[in-house]
Formats: structure tokens, sequence, C-alpha cells
């Protein structure tokens, strides 16, 4: 036994880097056992971006962050937590359009906005004074993914942010890299939610999962993670939200 | 204040004498600070004022003001613009080297000759008095400041430009010209017309200093480089432009200044230039920044041809103070955040407005609508006293709707992507009625057949409609 002692020492070293464990990697635990299990290191990683694939918006998306999102802005030293607000107007919500999971982001009839709420977040735990919102102009599709890819990858980069989610509906893997390298250079946690259909896509984050609904709430489905346990985890975040 | 000042003596050592000549006593009397400006004006300044006749703003065909001001920096470094029409020039320094004021009159005349038709030029110890004199048309040349209040006294008012209030004011009073004006008493003169009136005629006759604000050049880079083959590929490309950054870097970096926006043209064969455009959040001045971000831009350009040659144009300078760097990396333990939280923040609202970047805050309301707020995007948050919601026993979801949206209903339940499924009881939201914006509503939560959580509520008061006002998220 002395030599296994001896040898999970000399494995904790810092300059080793292991596959299966990555065991001195920084992470933020999820707040949900089961998943920080799965996860590598144990949590959502502190640096890098992430993708969260989702088959609906609002499918519970944003509920699965929301106690990583307490911890960081209740920190000492928290940095911004930077939304780009989805700018999705009222056809989203419309029956016509129900082919595609990101509603369009332009309807000239009904021109209404998703705004996050303040009490619920309030509510859940999270710090407002580290919540910084930014929406990208909603005159056309295009320049709003532009914009709040524009924003997303400044932020990530500019080391003003503990971390930054963005809703985008397609950037393109050259995007993807770039916010994965302003995410490591700025040190922040970037969070992308795509829909499913990206799943095919090859992409440069480091994280990458599928959220579907189940019948006890979500169902949490690892597509490409370093060194963590593929495979799918069920989440009641229903019952356990405020 | 009276201060005493010693003269004191200079020795002239040439030929052989020994003669005591004192320096000019009024240059160093300083017997009040009115007098220094005074004494400093009579000897060291000489305008000349350009007027252009019947220039505006964008008079179409011929060279605008500031071409006309970048040439008339071959006389004298001290060149102002007096919009719309004319130039000011300072000229005390250069007269000598042009044999005196005829003949820079003479050379200023030979430069100018294109608009040497509707322009006329005049001399004057004050920028105002030159100027006027040029737009009176006739060519004053007035060197001496003893001389100037005469010359000027035949001068109509209304070459001053005032308001025509004033001048018909004057006119009725019998006050046509520059001399007539100069006898009135100053006192009843300021409070009849206003001190801004009098300060003119002030700096008009010298007795108030008058600094035009000096005309700068605007600065831009461009530089063209001819490449010995056609290239088509961007890296060959990038690297025939890097000679063209470099002087681009060391350019910036004399004047300390940065640029907001680059625009690499490439020419072709036959095709029309390509253009790239880089535009900039902050001003740049790395090289090898800029070096990589046109590289980018390069790549996803098409080019129609091979490229024969290039070439750079920098948009207007913008100035640059690099900053420190911290010893910490951002987000590391110790390392401090403000600058670069602040710099994100003007970024952000640079690009996108400044409405477009925002924090939240919480509003002691019971409304759904009523209950959040926008407040400004800093750290600092001024607690607003709000404790936590009174209605923490009832869910509420993470996104808002700005305006709620009419549901279809059917037998007596919401649609939407299919019928809506009811999972709580209902929870009676019934405020408002002092405001005007009187609300009675039944919320519900509920879920759509893709299990989606929505918010959803009953009007209370008949027709008794559906609206979805959040989703959970």
């Amino acid at each position: 036994m002395p030599v296994m002692d001896e040898l999970s020492r000399l494995l904790e070293h810092p300059a080793i880097w292991r596959g299966v464990s990555a065991a001195r990697m920084e992470v933020l635990p999820t707040g949900f056992r089961a998943l920080d299990e799965r996860l590598p290191g144990g949590g959502w990683p502190r640096t890098g971006l992430i993708e969260i694939l989702v088959s609906r918006f609002g499918i519970g998306e944003l509920s699965l962050l929301l106690p990583a999102l307490a911890a960081l802005t209740r920190r000492p030293m928290a940095r911004w937590c930077l939304w780009a607000v989805p700018a999705f107007p009222g056809s989203s919500f419309s029956p016509q359009t129900s082919e595609s999971p990101f509603p369009p982001a332009q309807d000239s009839v009904h021109h209404c906005l998703l705004e996050p709420f303040a009490p619920a977040l309030v509510a859940h735990g999270i710090a407002l004074e580290r919540v910084l919102m930014v929406r990208a102009p909603v005159s056309s599709p295009r320049a709003h993914s532009r914009g709040t890819l524009w924003a997303l990858e400044q932020s990530l980069g500019s080391g003003a942010c503990d971390m930054a989610m963005a809703w985008a509906r397609g950037p393109r893997a050259r995007e993807i890299r770039r916010l994965q390298l302003a995410a490591e250079r700025g040190r922040a946690l970037g969070v992308l939610f795509r829909p499913l259909r990206a799943a095919t896509e090859a992409s440069y984050a480091i994280l990458r999962m599928k959220l579907e609904s189940a019948a006890s709430g979500l169902r949490v489905t690892l597509l490409k993670s370093r060194g963590g346990v593929r495979g799918s985890v069920e989440l009641t975040l229903r019952t356990s939200g405020n | 204040m009276r201060l005493r000042v010693i003269r004191p003596v200079v020795r002239a050592e040439e030929s052989g004498s020994h003669a005591a000549i004192p320096l000019q006593p009024r240059r160093l009397s300083l017997l009040g600070s009115e007098n220094v400006r005074q004494g400093l004006l009579d000897c060291t300044e000489l305008w000349i004022g350009m007027h252009m006749t019947g220039r505006t703003e964008e008079s179409p065909g011929s060279p605008s003001l500031q071409q006309l001001a970048i040439r008339a920096q071959r006389f004298t470094p001290r060149v102002s613009l007096a919009l719309p029409d004319g130039l000011l020039l300072e000229v005390k320094g250069s007269l000598h080297l042009f044999n005196g004021a005829t003949g820079l009159m003479g050379a200023l005349a030979e430069e100018y000759t294109e608009v040497a038709r509707t322009s006329s030029c005049a001399l004057a110890p004050t920028p105002l008095a030159a100027l006027l004199a040029a737009r009176w048309g006739k060519p004053l040349v007035i060197t001496d400041k003893a001389q100037l209040i005469g010359q000027l006294t035949h001068l109509p008012l209304t070459l001053m430009r005032w308001p025509v209030e004033v001048l018909e004011r004057l006119a009725r009073m019998g006050v046509r010209t520059v001399g007539q004006a100069l006898r009135l008493p100053r006192a009843g003169f300021a409070q009849r017309f206003g001190p801004g009136v009098l300060a003119d005629l002030d700096r008009l006759t010298g007795r108030k200093a008058d600094l035009p604000r000096l005309f700068r050049p605007r600065e831009r880079f461009r530089r063209r480089c001819e490449l010995t083959y056609e290239l088509e590929s961007t890296e060959r490309i990038v690297a025939a432009l890097t000679p063209l950054l470099a002087a681009l870097g060391n350019f910036l970096r004399a004047r300390q200044c940065g640029i907001l926006k680059l625009e690499c043209l490439l020419q072709h064969r036959h095709a029309p230039p390509s253009s790239c455009v880089l535009r900039l959040a902050n001003p740049l001045t790395d090289v090898a920044r800029l070096t990589e971000l046109l590289g980018e831009r390069l790549n996803a350009l098409e080019l129609p041809e091979p490229v024969r040659s290039c070439e750079l144009r920098s948009g207007a300078l913008v100035p640059h103070a690099p900053a420190s760097h911290s010893l910490w990396q951002p987000g590391e333990q110790g390392g401090e955040g403000e600058t670069q939280s602040h710099e994100l923040v003007e970024r952000l609202q640079a690009r996108l407005g400044t409405a477009a970047v925002y924090g939240l805050q919480v509003l002691a309301g019971h409304r759904p609508e009523n209950a959040w707020g926008l407040r400004e995007p800093t750290a600092q948050y001024t607690d607003t006293g709000i404790g936590p919601p009174p209605w923490a026993a009832f869910r509420r979801p993470l996104w808002l709707l700005s305006s709620p949206l009419l549901l279809q209903e059917k037998a007596g339940l919401p649609q939407r992507r299919g019928a809506l499924r009811l999972s709580s009881e209902a929870e009676r939201i019934e405020s408002g009625w002092w405001d005007g914006s009187d609300i009675e509503r039944d919320y519900y939560i509920a879920c759509d057949i893709h299990g989606v959580e929505l918010w959803v509520y009953r009007e209370c008061l008949p027709p008794h409609r559906w609206f979805l006002h959040g989703v959970f998220g």
C-alpha cells in the first residue's frame, strides 16, 4: 500500500495531467451531485467554453446553471457575469415558427422582448450587482447574432468577466474557436446555448452537453468532455427550484 | 500690484564700442497683466486675414477650407480657420522671409491663384481686425498698432457679423461704422448689447487678447506597395503587407496615437480593387495584433483576381495612452479587475449603444412588470432596501416577456404549439388600482408539449383571455 500512496502523491503533481481524472482542473460545483460525478474535475470548468445544446429554448438550461451562477456572483472578488440577452420578439411565441427551437429575431407585429426577471434571479441567490446584461441590436437576425458573438468574445477575452453566456443560433466553427481562445485568455467560463441540431457539427468547446426534457425533469447527455464520463444523467430541477 | 523691475543692460561688444543699450522697457514693465498682454500683442503678433467671398461650408468644385489651411502652413505654422469662409495667418515671424508685408501678400496671391478672384487679404495686428478688413475687400496693410483704430473707423459694422437685431438697434441709433461704435460709452454699450458684443470690439482693437484656435491638419497613414509578382494566397499578401504594417507601427508610435479604422486596398489587373476594412473597438497601436486582425479579415475576403498591388489607409488618429499592466493575471487571486471591467462596459457600449448594456435591480412592486428595473452597469449596487420577495412561496419565471402575449384558447385551456397543461394552482395578482394600470390576473405554471415551462395568466374579468407572460428557462 505505501507504494500506492506514493504513486497517488506523485500523480497529484500539478505538472502531470491525466485524461480520466483531470484532478488539477479548477472547477465550480454544479449544485447537482449526479452531474458533478460525470463532469471532469467534478464540476463546471472555470476557464473555457462550454456548449449546451437544447431541444427548446427555456427547457431548463438556465435552471441548470443557477446554482453555479449564484456561487460565482457571491464570491468576494467576483467579476462580471455577463448575459447576452436573447432578443426573441413576439413571433417566437407564435405557433407558426414551431419548427425552429430558437425563434426568429424579428417580427414587426409584436415587438416583445424577453427580459431576465430580476426578482427570480435574486430568489435563486444571484447577486445582481455582478450581473451585466447586453442586448445586441435586434434589427435583423444576422446583426443580432453578430453583435451577440462579438459581445461574448469581447467579454470573455477582457479579463473582466467570470462568466459570459449567450444564446446563439448558428455560430461557425471558427467563431467558436475564437470564443474558446478568448475564454482561455480572460480566464473566464463561456457558455453557449445552441439548438440541438448543432450536435453533429464539430466544435472546439471543451465541454458539450445535450439537454432534453424527461419525465422527472431534465436529461443531460455529455457529448464531449475532456476526461469526463460519457452517458446521460437525469436531474430533477423543477421541484428543487424555488 | 506694482513690481519694480531692474532694467537689464546688455553690452554691445561688436565694433569695439562699449555702449550700454537698455532693453525695451515696455516688455519688462509688469504693471498689470493687461499691460503685459497688450505689450506682447504690440510686438509679437501680426495677422493676415483671408476672406473667400460667397463660400459656404460645402462649396462644390473648390478646395475646402482645410485644404487651403494646409497650404497656408507654407507661410506660417500658426494658421487658424475662421469658419465658414475665412483663414487667419499669424505672420510676424515670417515677414522677413518674404521681404516684408508686400512680399508676403504677393506670395500669398501666387499660392492661391485659383481662388484669387473671389478672395481678399488684409494684414492687421489683431486677428479680428485682419479678418474684418479682408471681408471689407480693400487690401489694408496695418503694421503699426497705433494706426489700427484709425484705419478701422470707416469699416461698416455689418462686417462684425453680429446678430441682426443688434445691428438693427445700432443702425436705429445711427451707429453704422466701427468708429462710431467705438465712440460709445463702454458701460452702456455692454448693458444694452451684452458683454459678448463689447468683447468682440475689444478683441478687434486689441484691448483684449484674442487667441484663435490653431488649425492642425488631420494626419492619416497611407502607403502603397507594388508587388513583384501577382499574389493569390492570403498568407503571401499578409507577408507583403508586413513592411507597410511595420511602417504604420512606427508612424503611430512616433505620434503616440492609435487608430480605430484601417483599410486595405488590393488592386487587380482587371477587376475593381477589393477593399478590406478593419474597424477596431479601441485605439490600437500594436502591429502584431493589427497584422493578426488584418490576416483574419483577409481570410474571409474572396478575391476575384490575383493581387497586383496593395495599399494601407488608416482612419483618423486617436490619442492613445498605453496603460500599465497588472502584475497578476485578471481573475487570479490578487488581480484586480476594476479597470478591465470599466473598459469592457465602455467597449460594449461604444459598439452596441449605451442603452444596450445595463444592470438589473429589484423594485418594490407586486405586479411582475413593476417588480424589476434597469440600472447603470456599475458594480456599485445601491441596495434598494427590498428584502426577500414576499411571494417566496410561489415560483417566478427567469424570463419575463416585455408585453404579455395573447394565447388561443381551446376547451378552456390555453394553446401554444398544442394544448398547455396547467401544473400549479392559481396565484392571483391584483394590484395597481391607484395608478391606472390596474391588473387582476390568475397566474398558472403551464407546461407545453415539449416540456418547456411557461408562466401564463387568465384575466379575472371578462373576456377571460389567456396570456403568456414568462418562460421559466
